[in-house]
């Protein structure tokens, strides 16, 4: 699980959101009980403390204490309803006091007395594990002071009970909340996939494709057609950059053929000075050298339009490059280089025989010309379970590490001076690059300066 | 031998005209595609050389008139444009031959050659000039009656020299028919070869017969008998 990730994050918040309200409501829910509990016993115990006033009341003023006595038990029955019941005169002390209840929840006798002054209106307090309602009144017998208890353990119990459901009932719910909010928000963001899964599927070669519109209406929807119209306006600036590179390159072609076929037939058939036809013949060159620039930037514009494939068969590239190496072997030995073939292996990938053989021919020259006299150039081939390659090695002069990552950008030499007096147009592994492109595979460099360079054909295999 | 350009460039087309009426061709030039058409319509041409990219009727339409209306007329196209699926397109079209821009005049001129039908002797078993004797039934080389060991690539060049003494061939085209068009740009390579077959060929020998000419090519030629 990435916990970077919208839906992690948003799940994530979304649990303890949740949480948080749920301890609020739980909280809430706690102690509106405890009120409510509460008022309910206190209501109880004044209604019992006004039966007892009533009692005192109606009593004559010579009943005895056990008249009375007797009528608050056949009454309220304390030890019965688990209440404490206590009757004091002020005069001569205590009256009545109920025993113990029958839930055994507290001990009478240990019940302090209530503190003087004996309160006119009733009031409730707390003592030990009781709620007492204590009332003063005064009858034509004596003053009286009614106390009135009820144990709080029950509304306790019931408030302990109520803490332990909601702590079972908040993790069950958090883990709820979480995962269905990470499942909820990866199936909102399933468009937003599918969007990206079609956008990582396009290239330059197939700028016509759009992108699957989710037809919700809502952000998602403007999301895809806002990217599909960006993508044509990408199509638009990539067309016409092709069409001005093609363009360009071609318009040149024709001028070129003048110049060059003009000059040629002046050196031909015209009589001149030794310096005058040296002087035509160093232009001549340069056309050359236009001529192939010009040449590699179509090759490239082409390439950028994207080949059709219905000239791919089945090539070797170790046949391919063991008969390319020994079309240019006489070149390289013309420079003391040893060309090194014996180690290919068949590899069979699929492609266009023309333009791999072009890839192979540039990767050649370059690295028979940066490899001094007395080194080797190496052509040999990898397979492994995953892909296929070629590998071109020489014991030239390398690459400084910080130029490797642009060797395959057009007109970008390593060493200015030394390819242009070469004659290199700049455009070799650019135009190895997408030739590779084109056929999927993927180039590796590896190269030290001083010790050589390798370059590396990875052509995926066919699943 | 009456020959049609269809080629909006002025300059080249002249410089086309010009180089085959050096060889006693009758050169027209027509300037865009309708005007091409009209001429083919009103006279009667041996060759017809056709730019693809023409004003008003464009050269592939033109291809296609021409194919129905002269299907024995052999039509050798040129154009800027070198993907093979064009060539395919082109010759399904009905084009002859096909020659990509910039092109060597000479090239262009052996292609016309062959499309006449005018050089089918060219290909004699064996070539000769001066004391040097290529055989191409045997492959073999001698020169004043030795022996001399090529190798291939070094065979296919002084093939291709000997095969019109005299004129000058490029480096592109030397590079296109000995090797083939990937090799074009490599640095120098038909030099190279060119010095190693100088060196058998030409070296132990008073008189040199590959001569280089600068910014153009090489061509072989007898000292003796084209003084210059």
């Amino acid at each position: 699980m990435n916990h970077r990730s919208l839906a992690f994050r948003l799940a994530v918040w979304y649990a303890l959101l949740l949480s948080a309200t749920f301890a609020l409501v739980g909280a809430g829910m706690f102690y509106g009980l405890e009120q409510y509990l509460r008022s309910g016993l206190a209501d109880s115990l004044r209604r019992r403390s006004t039966q007892i006033e009533q009692i005192l009341s109606e009593a004559p003023v010579d009943a005895s204490d056990s008249t009375i006595v007797d009528s608050i038990e056949t009454r309220l029955a304390p030890e019965f309803n688990n209440r404490f019941v206590r009757l004091t005169r002020e005069s001569s002390g205590l009256v009545y006091r109920s025993g113990v209840p029958a839930d055994r929840s507290f001990d009478p006798a240990a019940i302090p007395p209530s503190p003087p002054p004996w309160p006119a209106r009733g009031i409730a307090r707390r003592v030990g594990g009781l709620m007492e309602s204590t009332k003063a009144i005064d009858t034509p017998s004596g003053r009286y002071l009614i106390e009135l208890g009820a144990s709080l353990a029950p509304i306790e119990a019931v408030q302990a009970h109520l803490v332990r459901l909601l702590g079972m009932l908040l993790p069950v719910l958090v883990a709820c909340a979480a995962g269905g909010g990470y499942l909820l928000v990866g199936w909102a963001l399933r468009p937003v996939d599918r969007i990206s899964q079609s956008a990582e599927l396009m290239s330059l070669q197939d700028v016509d494709a759009r992108l699957p519109v989710v037809p919700s209406g809502d952000a998602l929807a403007r999301l895809s057609i806002s990217l599909n119209n960006m993508l044509g306006r990408l199509r638009e600036s990539v067309q016409t950059s092709r069409r001005f590179l093609a363009d360009a390159s071609h318009e040149l072609r024709t001028p070129l053929t003048v110049i060059k076929g003009e000059l040629q037939e002046v050196v031909r058939t015209e009589t001149m000075s030794r310096e005058l036809h040296d002087r035509i013949g160093s232009v001549l060159e340069e056309v050359a050298r236009l001529e192939h620039l010009v040449s590699g930037l179509l090759v490239l514009s082409r390439l950028d339009v994207g080949d059709a494939q219905r000239e791919w068969v089945d090539v070797d590239l170790a046949e391919l490059s063991a008969g390319t190496a020994e079309q240019m072997r006489l070149m390289a030995e013309d420079r003391g280089i040893r060309l090194e073939t014996a180690a290919l292996r068949p590899v069979v990938v699929h492609g266009d025989r023309a333009r791999l053989k072009q890839v192979i021919v540039n990767l050649l020259d370059n690295a028979i010309r940066f490899t001094p006299r007395g080194g080797t150039v190496t052509l040999d081939t990898v397979v492994n379970d995953t892909y296929q390659a070629l590998e071109i090695r020489d014991t030239g002069i390398g690459i400084p590490a910080a130029a490797v990552p642009r060797i395959f950008d057009r007109f970008y030499r390593v060493d200015e001076a030394r390819s242009r007096a070469d004659g290199g147009a700049g455009l070799g592994l650019s135009i190895v690059r997408s030739i590779c492109g084109a056929h999927r595979a993927e180039i590796e460099v590896d190269s030290e300066v001083g010790r050589g360079s390798c370059f590396r054909l990875k052509f995926p295999l066919q699943a | 031998m009456r020959l049609l350009i269809v080629e909006d460039d002025r300059k080249l087309a002249e410089f086309v005209a010009r180089g085959l009426r050096s060889e006693s061709f009758a050169v027209d030039i027509a300037g865009d595609g309708r005007e091409g058409e009209g001429f083919i319509d009103a006279y009667q041409y041996d060759l017809l050389i056709l730019d693809l990219m023409l004003p008003r009727l464009s050269g592939t339409e033109l291809l296609r008139r021409v194919r129905k209306s002269h299907p024995t007329l052999p039509i050798l196209v040129l154009t800027a444009r070198d993907a093979t699926d064009d060539k395919v397109a082109h010759f399904e079209a009905g084009a002859d031959d096909y020659l990509t821009k910039p092109f060597d005049f000479a090239e262009l001129l052996v292609r016309v050659k062959a499309l006449l039908r005018r050089t089918p002797q060219e290909r004699a078993d064996v070539l000769r000039i001066g004391n040097l004797e290529l055989n191409r039934l045997t492959q073999q080389v001698r020169r004043d009656g030795r022996r001399i060991e090529l190798t291939a690539k070094e065979y296919g060049v002084l093939e291709y020299l000997l095969s019109n003494p005299g004129r000058v061939f490029s480096r592109t085209m030397i590079l296109e028919h000995v090797w083939d068009q990937s090799f074009e740009g490599v640095t120098n390579i038909v030099d190279v070869y060119v010095r190693y077959l100088r060196r058998k060929v030409d070296e132990p020998f008073p008189v040199k017969l590959i001569h280089t000419v600068r910014g153009v090519g090489y061509c072989v030629r007898d000292s003796v008998s084209a003084a210059e």
